[in-house]
């Protein structure tokens, strides 16, 4: 095994399971981040979303994508930060993780694609996770306890805190660097080396990416001094888990910054680097004087400033954590000393010479009892009355309230890290257990996503294809049913054979409609896009846009989903740049500043309808039809008798564009013609209704499945026929005596409208005339294929069935008349019109 | 072999891999008075670190190896 930190390339099954899994925490994230733009703060959503881009950084750190994990470990500290309401939700905010999760994206797409992320995105990641760190030196400065109790734990839990480069909860581990090391050390900084101190806390499984922490500990470039610790007590022998990596490293280097980000670029999650100025590495008791001498010095009125109220609060949270420590060290008197010490000369400093006394008892019960509680308490008290003076100090209620548990857990969740509490005097409760595993990791895990299996989609097209044979096959029964009866004379047999059929015939419909079920996708899929789609938008255009999303659960299959995602961006776009106005305008026609995009979907028997609407300035016929006649998609006849509606179905022509100018989100004439094509392709509808100046409706109308039409079989020259369902409006019986020809063509007015009629046989051209029944009677199927109403004359209808049906490729897929063939239950062919084509 | 199994003593030499550290408590487990010799120990993984700490081995002799031994010796028990 490798001793280098680097790690191998994992096998690829579970980096897929890693792509897909992250692909969809991706989704998750941005979908949470635009919900908590609506509500920020809500704390169950701001939860969520931690422990997404939590679990996403998790994984992440699982293989060796240091890039990624960055910047997901940038944007986890920042949300965290939120989460404890350090920083407040903004749009600013938003963009940038929203950014940082694109960034992510991307990563995703080239490990995909060439199982690396090439080595010249550590410095554009560096920059993302750098701008998602910009967002929260404001807070450092009003830097209050909690990241010092952060950092201070660290050492019991946490292998990172998130404020690294804070030096402060480095102090108190610095007094178990032993003599020696230490003078080697102040020697060293004589010649004007920077030192460093290193919390190296590998993680538990860093075993299987081949690392060796001890050695890389060793290997550290410029190492002064190092220790080994067990960050939590060893299990005993009986349960160790010798893969796991249990131990921790903390190391003092003389190493630049430089050397060792490099030395430690694999493993940037694991390493807490902090730089040590020299001072601290002179007595302790030199060390102390000089804090409360600079704390004297900044202010002799003792009122102190707002920075040195924060250094002092840091420092008492320091010396608070110190105290919550729960080892018993052989130095664990000198380090009470120390605290009394610094105690003592703070309250110096802040002119409160009463406590001296005071902490000099508290001191001496602690070192003779050898428990803290006496010492915590003052400190606690004292920090308490203080705060009441100085109401600018930032909250009370960031430090951890219940000593040695809150600190321990807030770091745990930070990292994600289950540990478990070590009982000690100084916990003045129990910690539930449940809270302690709460936070383990993988119980956290757990919580995201509902129990669902993933499967390839190749494998669940295998089963419908073969379902699709089972039905055919099963239709053949009937037949030979009636073939027992009349060719063999064997009823008892043909009784049987339907009795069969009808078991299962039951059997392959639950069956199909299983299989459907499970390619059934509720339109969310589409819809979980468009709040970042119109959000975007809305604010490159200056527009305020609210969208509503509503019956999101409405289901459809996989491919008609699937297949309505790039009409409705086409959609909602033009919606945003031509339908809704901005502001200024929107206030001068008297209606609401914001404009209102409304998504709906619903089911309709078998159709899912989806309906976008928007309350902006509609469409101007008038505008349309000229537009449409100078680009000579019409012509003057057309363009004279042409009504409001037809004119307003134009914007679906291919060519026709309204916007002045080509922007780079619409204009290029081919939004609306691309929506309805690609919604026919689907076998579905689509229709717009626009009301001038009040806004735009578009309907699309498409089917639940495609994976059974209906037809309806009809007859023409003896040939039978489907039509599909969608395309029938009626079938009637016309007398021939009540068929009119005006002009060429041949018309008859059904319910009061003057229908126009062609014979299929003309249109197929087959060159029999349609006949008529014993009553002299044609049958006349009406159709409709967009705005045509047309009658067809057919020879006679037969049932509606189900069919399965099959495009037609190679050579016959150059016949545009027919839009498919399907089998029949008794094995032979049915030719399926292409109504759109024909008429 | 770097780890060389004793009756009751257990010596390391050159460098202790990964690999070592299952059956390092496997013995361990079965002997809680083990005895320790890193005189010719040179590096081992952490895996066997942690091992011997669990496990609070006493170690007859500290590695020849000063920088090993500085690492060693705050963790591991001497034997008395």
């Amino acid at each position: 095994m490798s001793r280098s930190p680097m790690n191998p390339l994992p096998p690829n099954p579970l980096l897929e399971q890693f792509l897909s899994e992250s692909r969809d925490l991706l989704e998750a994230t941005g979908k949470k981040l635009m919900q908590l733009e609506d509500a920020p703060t809500d704390q169950g959503i701001l939860n969520e979303l931690f422990r997404c881009v939590h679990t996403l950084k998790g994984n992440s750190g699982l293989f060796t994508f240091p890039e990624m994990t960055r910047v997901l470990h940038a944007g986890e500290d920042l949300l965290g930060m939120v989460r404890s309401g350090q920083a407040s939700y903004s749009r600013e905010l938003a963009d940038r993780l929203l950014d940082a999760m694109d960034y992510v994206g991307l990563l995703l797409g080239e490990i995909e694609t060439t199982e690396k992320i090439d080595a010249a995105r550590a410095v554009e990641s560096q920059h993302m996770a750098e701008a998602l760190r910009k967002l929260m030196p404001s807070l450092i400065s009003k830097q209050d306890a909690v990241s010092v109790a952060n950092g201070g734990s660290s050492m019991a839990a946490s292998p990172h805190a998130p404020l690294a480069d804070d030096p402060v909860s480095v102090l108190p581990q610095l007094a178990s660097i032993p003599e020696a090391a230490r003078r080697s050390a102040l020697e060293q900084c004589g010649q004007g080396d920077p030192l460093h101190w290193i919390a190296y806390r590998p993680q538990r499984e860093c075993f299987f990416h081949g690392d060796d922490p001890l050695n890389s500990a060793r290997q550290t470039p410029g190492l002064i001094w190092g220790r080994v610790l067990a960050p939590a007590p060893l299990p005993p022998l009986g349960e160790l888990d010798t893969y796991s990596c249990l131990l921790g490293f903390d190391l003092l280097t003389n190493a630049t910054r430089e050397e060792l980000d490099q030395y430690y670029r694999y493993l940037p999650d694991q390493v807490e680097i902090t730089a040590v100025p020299a001072l601290w590495l002179a007595k302790e008791q030199d060390e102390m004087k000089v804090l409360g001498n600079a704390l004297s010095a900044a202010d002799s009125s003792r009122a102190l400033t707002a920075d040195d109220e924060a250094v002092f609060n840091r420092i008492l949270a320091a010396q608070r954590q110190i105290l919550l420590l729960d080892d018993r060290p052989a130095w664990h008197a000198g380090r009470l000393k120390a605290v009394a010490a610094v105690l003592a000369n703070l309250s110096q400093a802040v002119g409160e010479e009463s406590g001296q006394a005071d902490i000099q008892a508290a001191l001496a019960d602690a070192l003779s009892t050898g428990h803290n509680t006496l010492l915590l308490a003052w400190l606690d008290m004292w920090l308490a009355a203080w705060r009441a003076a100085h109401k600018t100090v930032p909250p009370v209620a960031s430090l951890p309230r219940v000593p040695g548990t809150d600190g321990r857990i807030a770091a745990a969740q930070t990292e994600g890290i289950a540990i478990t509490s070590p009982s000690s005097e100084n916990d003045s409760g129990k910690v539930p257990a449940e809270e302690g595993v709460k936070f383990g990791r993988r119980a956290e895990d757990s919580l995201i996503g509902p129990r669902s299996l993933k499967v390839d989609q190749a494998k669940i097209d295998r089963l419908m294809n073969l379902i699709g044979e089972l039905v055919v096959s099963k239709n053949g029964l009937p037949y030979l049913a009636e073939r027992a009866e009349s060719q063999f004379g064997v009823r008892e047999l043909s009784r049987e054979i339907k009795g069969q059929y009808s078991i299962i015939n039951r059997i392959a419909d639950e069956m199909q409609d299983a299989i459907m079920q499970v390619r059934m996708m509720a339109v969310s899929f589409v819809f979980q896009r468009f709040p970042r789609l119109v959000r975007d938008i809305s604010r490159k255009l200056g527009k305020e846009v609210q969208l509503v999303l509503e019956g999101e659960q409405t289901e459809a299959d996989k491919n008609i989903i699937e297949s309505l995602a790039d009409p409705l961006i086409h959609i909602v776009r033009n919606s945003l740049d031509h339908g809704l106005e901005t502001p200024e305008v929107r206030l001068a026609a008297g209606k609401p500043v914001t404009g209102k995009l409304t998504i709906r979907a619903a089911q309709e028997a078998d159709r899912v309808v989806i309906e976008i609407v928007d309350d902006g300035k509609g469409i101007d016929p008038a505008v349309i039809k000229q537009k449409a006649y100078e680009k000579g998609i019409i012509d003057e006849a057309t363009f004279e008798r042409m009504g409001d509606q037809e004119a307003i179905n134009l914007i679906f022509a291919a060519g026709l564009s309204t916007a002045a100018v080509v922007s780079d989100l619409s204009g290029r004439g081919v939004g609306m013609d691309v929506v309805r094509t690609a919604v026919e392709k689907i076998n579905g509808a689509v229709v717009i209704e626009s009301q001038f100046g009040k806004g735009t409706s578009i309907r699309i109308s498409l089917p639940l499945s495609m994976a059974v039409t209906q037809v309806m079989v009809i007859e023409s020259d003896g040939q039978l026929f489907g039509v599909p369902m969608d395309h029938v409006v009626e079938t009637v019986r016309v007398p021939r005596s009540s068929i009119h020809t005006i002009k060429q063509s041949q018309t008859a007015v059904l319910r009061g409208r003057v229908v126009p009629l062609k014979a299929l046989n003309t249109l197929l051209g087959i060159t029999a005339i349609p006949r008529p029944n014993l009553d002299d009677e044609l049958a006349v199927l009406l159709v409709q294929a967009g705005a045509i109403e047309l009658g067809l004359l057919v020879d006679g209808f037969q049932e509606t069935m189900g069919v399965i049906q099959k495009p037609f490729d190679g050579f016959l897929s150059g016949l545009s008349a027919y839009s498919g063939s399907a089998l029949m239950g008794d094995g032979s062919v049915l030719m399926i019109l292409n109504i759109r084509e024909i008429v | 072999m770097p780890i060389e199994f004793k009756k009751n003593r257990v010596l390391f030499r050159d460098e202790v891999a990964v690999e070592e550290a299952e059956g390092l408590l496997e013995w361990l487990q079965t002997r809680p008075a083990a005895r320790v010799d890193l005189s010719a120990c040179s590096h081992m993984h952490t895996a066997n670190l942690q091992v011997l700490m669990t496990a609070k081995a006493s170690i007859t002799t500290w590695p020849k190896n000063a920088e090993l031994r500085a690492w060693l010796e705050p963790v591991l028990k001497s034997v008395e």
